[in-house]
């Protein structure tokens, strides 16, 4: 046996390195994997949790109705500084409305810096809202941080703060995710607070009043392609028709994305310190990992699946490597948008702690292109032609490239503005610079468009990891890669898990005594791995069962997922670890395959309707349940029909089904042992 | 007098304590070893741009300290581990000193 006070070969310390840091809060890392992984498809996730708005008919932009929309944004938002309409996409078939009211009030930022930000949404082009890419630092240990949840004031503040980020795309980790409710999906009518909001909800417009002070992040559209998150007020209707579609409050995929950085129910800033931890160490077992599986490039290039015998190894090693470009990125990423709260000496040692320098600097480079103009104070009656500047729009990019998303600066004004954005995101490195053609609100003439932000190196590479670790792409292939390799870290890291009680039950010499050690990782990885699987199928199923009406129904949502896992954790427990592993999969595999019944059964569109009207969001989703149903029900089959060899307790999992049988790990990293020796 | 028993070290004792030793430094050793590099990139990266000499120092640190932590546990005796964590911080406080 290896100890750590005599001579041994590297490949030894990293093999153990690589088992206890990946242990230690490998439950939890797999939590933040699945649900980060989910996350990639949060508006998907969203839309399809609020069946209110399944039967949204899209319609291209020339039969929008668009006379009625601005008509009952002239209704509910007539004082709003800007509207914002997001069109038809392929991530949302409704048309969204948006709007932000007056800046007044604001106590964080200096007016003009804010104004711009509003300018862009989280569109890009917009200078301002770049230049505020550490604002959200300055959050942390502010007294009022507690309040940050369910309090209006200081959600609303952490919402402008996490947009600064979002521009910025320099690693940003205080903002990425104050708010809770920030991520709100589209057209959710009561913004999504997925998190103590009380009870009835207000119609949003006399609901906004209150928020108005501290909005000025509100309007901000997550991403190009206009699916995005929205915060502020929100309106979805109807394309064609211009009704207005009422969707339940829901929780939303927004909570399995809040979940996976911020975890629930504790302080968020503590939640992102364990969040970090647990990043780190994933980091540090994935790097150690590479050092001990040293044949690590002729698998990559050479991996067979189906060929010689698939043991957990295998199965780890597999899921592993295949997407080893993934998991390192996306670890290091996560620590780079935590990086100002984890590494707060840098910021010190650059600025002496002078944040005011700091946000200067970011505004002097990134500010002085916005050229958008100051409301005149004289009322004009705003252009009715959206219809003619959207084919105007694409007759000028040409190549097929549509409208994301309508902004409305001082509508009503003499000089309003009318920004277009194009759908999507033109290159990995541009960031959300996208592009942007600009027209005079009133008379529709064309403005002169705000120059594209420069972008050094550095923040080129931030931005490139910031794309990658959020998905932002402008089509869905890359964004199913990265849910594919989301899949396979997920799996990673389940196979591990279970290979450090699967190599440990074979040496221990008598398994009716296993150490309390040994039992309570089995019972965690049970609860952790299966457990979570239940806790979010329950969710969903929450979603639709939970009257659509009930006060506090969002919250409801999230105490089933809670409730689930807490039951699983007991169920683990109790049972022997075989019996625990089957039923709890098979739970999950049957409440997750049930999901395209349910939405059908509770008024969402059910699969062949969704099929049929090309509506991929909704139709990925419920094939996506159908299949992972599908695939945990067969490991829970294939985990019932396994006979341990010998002694050994089984506890395979569903993540290779086919592994389950012949287990074959004896040492964590074969070879290394005898090498070594 | 006999020595008791709880005081003579078996060798999977001393394991035990190489490796809280280890543990300790990589985790306390390794952070502060990030921060003290991420301040002096920080501070000494000759960027015009200083947020972009923020940023890189924030990505050398995560670098820093995983290189840290993996050296905590494959240095040959708890000795060379401490040193190969303290002489690198002492250059960081150096060069942080340099540049006041």
């Amino acid at each position: 046996m290896m100890t750590f006070d005599r001579a041994r070969p590297l490949r030894q310390s990293m093999n153990w390195l690589h088992t206890w840091s990946g242990l230690l809060l490998g439950w939890l890392l797999f939590a933040i994997f699945v649900t980060g992984t989910l996350s990639y498809f949060r508006n998907e996730i969203t839309f399809w949790m609020q069946p209110e708005l399944h039967r949204a008919q899209t319609a291209p932009p020339e039969r929008i109705a668009f006379v009625r929309a601005l008509a009952l944004l002239a209704r509910e938002a007539p004082d709003a500084q800007q509207w914002t309409l997001t069109l038809p996409n392929p991530r949302n078939p409704t048309l969204g409305l948006g709007w932000q009211s007056s800046m007044t009030g604001n106590r964080q930022a200096s007016s003009d810096a804010t104004r711009e930000q509003d300018a862009g949404g989280a569109q890009p082009s917009n200078p301002a809202a770049e230049s505020r890419p550490f604002s959200g630092e300055t959050t942390r240990g502010r007294p009022d941080r507690g309040e940050a949840r369910g309090e209006n004031g200081a959600r609303q503040e952490g919402r402008r703060r996490e947009r600064g980020a979002d521009g910025a795309q320099l690693p940003n980790p205080a903002t990425e995710s104050r708010s809770f409710s920030g991520e709100t999906a589209r057209g959710r009518p009561n913004r999504g607070e997925a998190r103590g909001e009380s009870g009835a909800r207000p119609p949003r417009a006399e609901r906004q009043p209150e928020a108005g002070p501290q909005r000025s992040g509100a309007g901000a559209q997550r991403q190009g392609q206009g699916g995005g998150g929205h915060r502020g007020p929100r309106l979805a209707l109807d394309p064609e028709s211009g009704e207005k579609l009422e969707g339940r409050a829901t929780a939303g995929g927004n909570f399995l994305y809040r979940f996976h950085f911020e975890l629930y129910g504790i302080d968020r800033i503590w939640a992102r310190w364990i969040v970090g931890i647990a990043t780190m160490l994933m980091f540090v077992a994935l790097v150690s990992g590479v050092v001990v599986h040293r044949r690590i490039f002729k698998d990559f290039f050479t991996f067979r699946p189906g060929k010689g015998k698939r043991s957990w190894l295998d199965a780890h090693n597999a899921s592993s490597v295949l997407s080893l470009p993934f998991h390192l990125i996306i670890t290091f990423s996560g620590l780079v948008l935590f990086g100002n709260m984890l590494m707060p000496t840098a910021l010190q040692a650059a600025y002496r702690g002078d944040s005011e320098a700091r946000f200067g600097e970011m505004r002097a480079r990134m500010t002085p292109s916005s050229g958008m103009p100051e409301p005149s104070g004289e009322r004009a009656p705003l252009t009715t032609g959206l219809a003619a500047l959207i084919a105007e729009a694409q007759d000028i990019w040409g190549g097929g490239e549509r409208v994301g998303s309508i902004t409305i600066t001082h509508p009503g004004d003499r000089n309003a503005v009318i920004e277009l954005r194009q759908m999507g995101f033109p290159s990995l490195t541009g960031g959300r610079n996208v592009p942007v053609l600009r027209f005079n609100g009133v008379t529709g003439e064309p403005l002169a468009a705000p120059a594209a932000r420069e972008q050094s190196v550095v923040q080129a590479v931030g931005s490139v990891l910031n794309l990658l670790h959020r998905g932002f792409f402008a089509t869905p292939v890359p964004r199913w890669l990265l849910f594919l390799s989301g899949v396979g870290g997920s799996l990673m890291i389940a196979s591990g898990l279970v290979m450090w009680t699967v190599s440990r039950a074979r040496k221990a010499p008598e398994p009716a005594r296993a150490p309390w050690g040994h039992r309570l990782v089995e019972v965690l990885n049970i609860a952790a791995v299966a457990g979570l699987m239940v806790a979010i199928a329950v969710h969903f199923w929450a979603n639709r069962l939970i009257p659509a009406d009930l006060p506090m129904r969002a919250d409801g949502e999230i105490h089933a997922f809670f409730i689930a896992w807490a039951v699983m954790l007991v169920h683990a427990a109790l049972r022997r670890p075989k019996a625990a592993w089957v039923e709890q999969l098979a739970c999950a595999g049957v409440l997750t395959g049930l999901l395209p019944l349910v939405n059908a059964a509770t008024g969402g569109l059910a699969l062949p309707g969704s099929i049929e009207r090309g509506l991929g969001l909704l139709a990925g989703f419920d094939l996506c349940a159908l299949i992972s149903g599908a695939g945990m029900l067969y490991a829970a089959y294939k985990v019932h029909r396994h006979t341990p060899r010998a002694r050994l307790a089984a506890s395979p999992s569903r993540e290779e089904p086919g592994s389950g049988p012949e287990t074959e790990a004896d040492t964590l990293l074969p070879g290394t042992m005898e090498e070594a020796a | 007098m006999k020595t008791p028993d709880w005081l003579i070290a078996t060798p999977s004792a001393r394991h035990r304590v190489n490796v809280g030793l280890r543990a300790g430094l990589a985790a306390f050793g390794g952070y502060g070893l990030a921060l003290l590099g991420a301040a002096a990139f920080a501070a000494g990266l000759p960027f015009d741009f200083r947020p972009d000499a923020v940023s890189l120092a924030i990505m050398i640190a995560f670098v820093l300290q995983l290189i840290a932590i993996i050296w905590a546990f494959a240095a040959a005796t708890i000795a060379r581990a401490v040193l190969g964590l303290a002489i690198p911080a002492a250059l960081f406080g150096l060069w942080l000193l340099l540049l006041r």
